[in-house]
């Protein structure tokens, strides 16, 4: 079975993105221009990565700084940001788990089936992070009001 | 998700909800605690959401309350194996308020 191209991929996962940030979070992105390659690293303190197998194998990450990620928390919670530091993580575990969920659908009814692992969350500074494997990047970037948050997918070469 | 949907269950005016952190928990919590509605996710710790409802519509013991399942997987087949499992009705992620209250209703008008 053909794997799904890279620009259906990418505008898949944009359009997943938006869904979860209007429906879930109640926030509009303004979506900028998506950057292939591994050259640009977003600046971030919070990045959550959930990985995908199945007729093709991948993950999608999401970037973020703490203040964009607390306001995001906030926003599905019900809480004020700057109280929401220690279920943060959670939030957005269970944010980035939606728009890989979303992309899931997506990606099978395509005829691209594939399964998706739990999210996994690192909070910090001074980090990157590498892929082992020969792989394809492409960094979404969105604006959410004065804040940047980036979504990354990552696919694995054939 | 689950402080997400006693979020979006608040602002919908359901403020008297039972908390469970796991299948199990649900289990003997429901055992305990008569409810008129059930919402589980699709993947939780210990036990996933599908044995949840088989534990539950295998046990007469138990009260068999409508459940609403979360889910991320909108996929057909996925859906049709919660509806086997004894599933009244799915939320597929993301979801809005106004979804959530919908599908609150079907469920609780039988």
């Amino acid at each position: 079975m053909p794997a799904i191209g890279q620009e259906q991929a990418v505008a898949f996962l944009i359009d997943s993105t938006c869904e979860v940030f209007e429906t879930m979070i109640l926030r509009s992105l303004t979506q900028g221009v998506p950057i292939e390659g591994d050259a640009l690293r977003p600046r971030s303190n919070v990045v959550a990565t959930v990985s995908f197998a199945g007729a093709e194998s991948g993950i999608v990450a999401f970037y973020s700084t703490k203040d964009a990620a607390c306001e995001i928390a906030g926003a599905l919670l019900g809480m004020n940001p700057a109280a929401v530091y220690g279920d943060m993580p959670d939030a957005i575990g269970e944010v980035t788990n939606m728009i890989a969920g979303a992309l899931r659908t997506k990606m099978t009814d395509a005829g691209s089936p594939c399964a998706m692992s739990i999210p996994t969350v690192t909070v910090g500074s001074d980090f990157y992070t590498k892929y082992v494997s020969d792989v394809r990047r492409v960094l979404c970037p969105f604006k959410m009001g004065e804040q940047e948050v980036f979504v990354e997918l990552i696919r694995q070469k054939r | 998700m689950r402080r997400i949907i006693i979020n979006t269950l608040n602002k919908l005016g359901f403020t008297d909800v039972v908390e469970a952190s796991n299948g199990r928990e649900g289990l003997d919590r429901l055992a305990a605690n008569p409810v008129d509605l059930i919402i589980t996710d699709w993947n939780m710790p210990e036990m996933t959401g599908i044995e949840f409802i088989r534990s539950l519509r295998g046990n007469e013991k138990l009260p068999q309350v409508p459940v609403l399942m979360i889910t991320s997987n909108a996929a057909k087949d996925d859906i049709v194996e919660a509806l086997r499992a004894g599933v009244t009705n799915y939320v597929v992620k993301p979801f809005t308020s106004d979804t959530m209250r919908e599908k609150i209703e079907s469920v609780l008008a039988g």
